[in-house]
């Protein structure tokens, strides 16, 4: 089994908290992957056209998601995005943003990574 | 038990799914706020539920608004998942009729214990509910006999008359009284006579239809009304009524006891402006008249207050 960093993706977290049911971590992983590109693009389109209400409520979904897989420090950084929404203060969004791509990218990177042995 | 999730975040949703399914729930999983309310508000709906707080259309607590407006059905118990961690914010969801909250990402100990006792409280509410229906039984039907009891049969006669002089509609009300009841009593007990009594009682019940009532009007007397009973139909139905007792002896627990009843019937479409004590008053005559006239037969009211007895086959005596 391949661990990923703590930091970015704490795989001993996920897996304690389904049980170790390592399919379902792996179902999981899945399911994000195939539905954060749409996530993060409306994201970025929110931030884009200066729409607080839908950064909100985007990077409020987003938040859910990474807590659920243990992706504290992307959480933490939508959770960012979320207050920035919140409190529709525009300028902070965009490096909020750029942040959040960084720090989603090493995510996917670290999700390809792990593999269970059957 | 069935329960309900519901969830927008799919991530989300397939862990809450995958973790009560592996708990023995049978798990109804929906994508958001619309789908839940409409679930939970069929009336053999999930009387369990996980809601998102954060939805589209209809976020979590709308949906317990939406299901708390519905008061025709069971309780249901709903826990609203959320990563909203301000003390307003749990103040508002409780405030929308959700019994509970549950912080994400959820600790699957936690979520489990919490559905417990979300569990033992619809186990409590369905004692209750059994027990207020019970109770509404025994006060609305005679211990005895399970038909209702002097005081709801009287209100739906009173209901009845008014709907049938309202529509000018025609019905029958038949007083019965079980003959020789006394003697069957000192002759052979009361426990025997309860015996016959409750026999009586489901051999009237079986022979009227479903939307006719029954009633234990007194010790040996029943009151039956039939809805929308024409004058032609009338004196038959009564006739079939009374041969329900008279034609096949009673089997008691010291054998077959051949048991009649006398019957008063009154019937019109045209009701007048009698009170239900004047009609009951003549009904009862006529009753009387059936007994005096030999018992075993029917007599019904005629309006110049004089009552005019149906020769029925020969009395029998009460053996």
């Amino acid at each position: 089994m391949n661990v990923a960093t703590p930091e970015v993706l704490n795989l001993t977290e996920l897996l304690s908290r389904v049980d170790n049911d390592q399919e379902l971590v792996t179902e999981l992983l899945s399911i994000f992957k195939s539905v954060f590109p749409s996530h993060l693009q409306r994201l970025s389109d929110a931030v884009a056209n200066e729409k607080p209400q839908q950064v909100e409520a985007e990077s409020h979904t987003l938040k859910g998601m990474l807590l659920n897989l243990s992706a504290a420090r992307a959480a933490a950084i939508a959770a960012d995005l979320e207050n920035l929404g919140r409190e529709k203060k525009t300028a902070g969004m965009s490096d909020a943003l750029t942040a959040f791509q960084r720090e989603a990218e090493i995510l996917l990177l670290q999700m390809e990574s792990i593999e269970f042995q059957q | 038990m069935k329960i309900l999730i519901a969830d927008d975040d799919p991530v989300s949703r397939r862990l809450l799914e995958k973790t009560l399914l592996q708990a023995g729930y049978d798990v109804l999983a929906v994508p958001n706020g619309m789908a839940a309310a409409e679930q939970l508000c069929k009336q053999d709906g999930p009387r369990l539920a996980l809601l998102d707080w954060e939805m589209p259309e209809l976020d979590g607590p709308a949906v317990c608004r939406e299901v708390r407006k519905k008061k025709d059905q069971g309780y249901v118990y709903m826990i609203l998942l959320t990563s909203k961690g301000l003390k307003t914010d749990i103040v508002t969801g409780l405030g929308s009729g959700a019994d509970d909250y549950l912080t994400k990402p959820f600790d699957s100990g936690e979520l489990k214990a919490r559905l417990r006792t979300g569990q033992r409280i619809l186990h409590l509410e369905g004692r209750l509910v059994e027990a207020r229906e019970n109770m509404r039984f025994k006060a609305t039907h005679d211990a005895l006999t399970s038909l209702f009891n002097r005081g709801v049969i009287m209100e739906l006669l009173g209901r009845e008359i008014s709907r049938s002089r309202r529509e000018r509609a025609p019905t029958a009300i038949l007083l019965c009284d079980v003959d020789h009841f006394k003697n069957v009593n000192d002759t052979h007990g009361h426990l025997i006579g309860d015996e016959v009594l409750r026999e009586a009682a489901r051999r009237l019940l079986l022979s009227v239809r479903s939307y006719d009532y029954v009633g234990r009007y007194g010790g040996e007397e029943f009151l039956i009304i039939l809805n929308n009973c024409d004058p032609v139909s009338a004196p038959r139905r009564a006739e079939e009524i009374r041969r329900s007792l008279s034609d096949t002896p009673v089997l008691t627990s010291i054998g077959p006891l051949l048991v009649t009843m006398s019957m008063g019937v009154h019937q019109t479409a045209n009701w007048g402006v009698q009170s239900v004590e004047e009609l009951l008053h003549q009904v009862d005559s006529a009753m009387y008249a059936a007994k005096a006239a030999g018992r075993n037969r029917i007599s019904f009211t005629i309006p110049s207050d004089t009552n005019h007895v149906v020769p029925s086959e020969t009395a029998r005596s009460l053996r």
